[in-house]
């Protein structure tokens, strides 16, 4: 459902993203972990087409983001981590506005919000405007917009930044439930516990290259340690740096 | 999605929150929307007084009546078109490649060219409206000195539509072109050399008149300079020579202008929007990936090392006794206001434009013998610096205080508190301000001839207008902040434009309007005893200088401290 070929983006001299090959499947739960300026952002604005690359392409559901941008973005939901909102709408307008835009009727939008508030919590907001709202009920309710239109495929930045443990939980059980149903979670994030808890298969990037991918018994054999991805994931970028500075020796 | 419901659903969306816009307005204090409708209304009806007197005396020239009135008009449009092309650069700048809305929109199953036409849309309206309302009284003291029927009010209105059209496809394109094509720091310096380089011209090629030419010369050089606006390739031609051909019955003339305008300006848009599918994406691309320049020049390639950062400090050495923490500040200001592209573009331009104006000053030449009329000059030069003075502050020093937003408590747990920020910022202000308009009123006095005392006169009130307009401006910007929607985690209102376009910044306006009024007016009184028919005791003058320099004492020390204090006072109790 992902696909991406020698993915490389360069902002001047620094390679932001450097030949990136990824294939996720359809209904798989993907965390691209990293530390920061790694270059997770980046990747990710090159497959919601947001970004053009230097070289490769990103392939979403069969079709290259930059040659047909509009059928695949019909396919994707993006949610970055500082998502955007009409402050001067109420949640339910903005509902139906985005809905509308991926092409449902307002009967369909309006059924659709119903259940997406109710898991989301989002009852006692829908009626306030969103600029009143405080920074985690923002953020369910750009989640709950991305979700609308049954994307076939969900990129997500850092979406538990900011929501209170109740609502992680409620994020997490969604998106869990939407990759069971054949949804393709792409999820970006700092929180290792909530990758190793979710993912199918977890991606590390380290200064735009791509040191590790695999299930969390993969990544545990390649980094030859048996704890927590916590400590995969240090073994892993600790021995990349490692190598990086011999190479620059 | 097809272009037209996509269209029609953010029409529907802008149009509820437009909507909710103005009911709000509802929260704000009777008084201050009576102070701004009142002022608004004054100055058109102020305005159109002052144009229909000037039409009606134009109109009477002998023989030349008719010739003057119609190069008036076709200057104003050739100087609107130029302000229209800047005005829709710098707005399609943010809105398309800054705003996150079209980052959001990107991500929409909606092709690329239909994003740019919206916000192509969105752009024309945001740089043009403010132009169409503050000249609707030229028009309407235009229409009544010629004594036309309501009918050429609504043929006018119908002509602006496609004229305002075609300097918003033109500027978009501009900024389209040099977003994809340059990084924006050779633009920035690109634009600055320009600005030099305009300047360097303007002050070798513009010449004083002789003063015992004056009037013919006057007629003279104003008929042959303004020769430029006359070039029927302009789009500002074709709009006065519509609204003169409709102003003199001529229907079919005026209709011709009109079609060449609407041909032209659809052509624009196709031009612009077809551009778009090619560049606007690859444009938004490239812009989002100049984080880190190196384009190989040497000027570019230093690495930024701790001597480079240091520069600043280095120049607040030279400032002893200054504390610690405002030296902080201060550095922090300057850097973040270099740093971004849509404060300084905007500076440069107002900067640019007090700096035509000074030139343009010297190449009126009086007979000094006359008080009167050089005072009345001078007082005219110092209203045209303090207006631009006061935009300035308004749209930089008002949103200063808005703009630590989410940041405001770094200062605000310090010891020091957040009275030591808005002393800084006014501190700062008050500097800038003071060199910025003290330079271009020795500059201009200098280059008149003007006697001392008149300058000096003149330079005493630039100073208490600079401390004034930014006691204003920053006073305005604490007791009505502008941090953007919800929480503290959400306060990420970064656009200083936006933030001065809500009611404080208008608010702040008008007080600085009507300081500035009220300043020049007491001023300019006691020239008054100069006048040859009027006929006072014989030291009528003296006082009259002397109640009006303690009326503007009085006045400024009101307009800076009143804001402030209370300013002072909000925020020690400020939440943040």
């Amino acid at each position: 459902m992902i696909e991406t070929e020698h993915l490389t983006k360069q902002f001047g001299p620094l390679t932001a993203v450097n030949d990136l090959n990824l294939r996720i499947e359809q209904g798989e739960f993907f965390a691209f972990l990293g530390p920061n300026a790694a270059g997770k952002t980046t990747t990710i604005k090159l497959l919601a087409g947001l970004l053009r690359p230097t070289s490769g392409r990103a392939i979403i559901g069969g079709y290259d983001i930059q040659q047909e941008p509009t059928r695949a973005r019909r396919l994707i939901s993006y949610v970055p981590d500082l998502p955007f909102l009409y402050d001067k709408l109420q949640p339910m307008e903005f509902m139906l506005l985005v809905g509308q835009l991926y092409g449902m009727t307002r009967a369909d939008v309006l059924r659709a919000s119903q259940g997406l508030f109710d898991l989301l919590d989002l009852d006692e907001a829908r009626h306030h405007l969103i600029e009143t709202l405080s920074h985690g009920t923002r953020q369910r309710v750009a989640i709950a917009s991305a979700l609308l239109h049954n994307p076939k495929v969900i990129i997500i930045d850092e979406p538990m930044v900011g929501l209170d443990p109740r609502s992680v939980r409620v994020v997490k059980d969604m998106l869990k439930a939407r990759a069971r149903a054949g949804v393709t979670v792409f999820l970006s994030t700092h929180i290792l516990h909530v990758a190793e808890e979710l993912a199918d298969r977890i991606g590390i990037l380290n200064r735009g290259r791509l040191i590790a991918i695999g299930t969390m018994g993969e990544l545990r054999e390649a980094s030859g340690e048996l704890g927590a991805l916590e400590d995969a994931f240090l073994a892993l970028t600790r021995e990349e740096q490692r190598e990086e500075a011999a190479e620059s020796a | 999605m097809n272009p037209i419901s996509f269209f029609r659903l953010l029409l529907e969306a802008n149009a509820r929150m437009l909507q909710r816009r103005i009911v709000s307005l509802r929260q704000q204090s009777w008084l201050m929307v009576s102070v701004i409708v009142t002022f608004v209304a004054g100055y058109w009806i102020g305005a159109y007084i002052v144009f229909h007197i000037g039409f009606v005396k134009l109109a009477g020239w002998p023989g030349l009546g008719t010739i003057l009135l119609d190069r008036m008009l076709y200057l104003f449009f050739a100087f609107l078109f130029l302000m229209l092309v800047f005005s829709n650069m710098i707005i399609g700048y943010s809105s398309l490649f800054k705003s996150t809305e079209t980052q959001w929109m990107l991500t929409l199953p909606v092709r690329h060219v239909d994003v740019f036409s919206w916000k192509l849309a969105e752009t024309t309206i945001l740089a043009s409206w403010a132009f169409l309302f503050l000249s609707a009284p030229l028009m309407l003291a235009y229409g009544s000195a010629r004594q036309v029927g309501w009918w050429f009010y609504l043929k006018v209105f119908l002509l602006f539509l496609p004229f305002i059209i075609i300097p918003a496809a033109l500027g978009s394109l501009v900024i389209m072109v040099v977003t994809r094509y340059l990084h924006r720091r050779v633009f920035k310096w690109m634009l600055f050399g320009s600005g030099a380089i305009a300047l360097v011209l303007a002050v070798v090629l513009v010449k004083p008149m002789e003063s015992a030419r004056l009037q013919e010369a006057a007629l003279d050089q104003l008929l042959h300079n303004s020769r430029v606006a006359l070039k029927p390739v302009l789009p500002s031609y074709w709009v006065a020579a519509g609204v003169i051909a409709w102003s003199e019955r001529l229907d079919w003339r005026g209709t011709f202008f009109f079609l060449v305008l609407l041909s032209n300006a659809l052509m624009a848009t196709l031009v612009c929007v077809s551009a778009s599918g090619h560049i606007f994406y690859s444009g938004w691309s490239h812009n989002q990936s100049q984080g880190r320049f190196q384009p190989g020049l040497p000027v570019f390639a230093r690495p930024i090392t701790l001597a480079r950062i240091a520069f600043l400090d280095r120049v607040f050495d030279f400032l002893p006794g200054m504390h610690s923490t405002t030296r902080a500040l201060a550095i922090k200001d300057i850097r973040t206001f270099w740093r971004d592209t849509s404060q300084w573009s905007q500076f440069v331009i107002f900067f640019g434009l007090l700096g035509l104006h000074v030139l343009n000053m010297r190449s009126i030449a009086y007979d000094w013998g006359n008080v009167f009329w050089a005072a009345f000059i001078s007082f005219l030069n110092l209203g045209a610096i303090s207006m631009t003075l006061a935009t300035l502050t308004t749209r930089f020093v008002y949103p200063q205080f808005s703009l630590e937003g989410k940041r405001l408590w770094i200062v605000g747990m310090t010891p020091y508190g957040l009275k030591r920020v808005l002393l800084q910022k006014f501190w700062l202000s008050s500097f800038v301000s003071v060199v910025i308009t003290l330079s271009l009123t020795l500059i201009s006095s200098w280059m008149r001839r003007e006697p001392g005392w008149l300058t000096l006169l003149l330079a005493a009130t630039v100073v208490l207008m600079s401390f004034s307009l930014c006691g204003i401006a920053v006073g305005t910007g604490a007791l009505f902040p502008n941090f953007g929607s919800g929480s503290t985690a959400n306060r990420r209102d970064d656009n200083p434009a936006k933030i001065v376009s809500g009611f404080g910044g208008t608010f702040c306006f008008v007080l600085s309007l009507a300081y500035i009024i009220l300043i020049i007016g007491a001023e300019a009184l006691p020239f008054y005893f100069y006048l040859p028919w009027v006929k006072g005791p014989a030291n009528a003058y003296s006082w009259a200088v002397i109640g009006s320099w303690v009326f503007v004492s009085i006045i400024s020390l009101v307009a800076t401290s009143v804001p402030m204090s209370l300013a002072l006072k909000r925020v020690e109790s400020l939440e943040l």
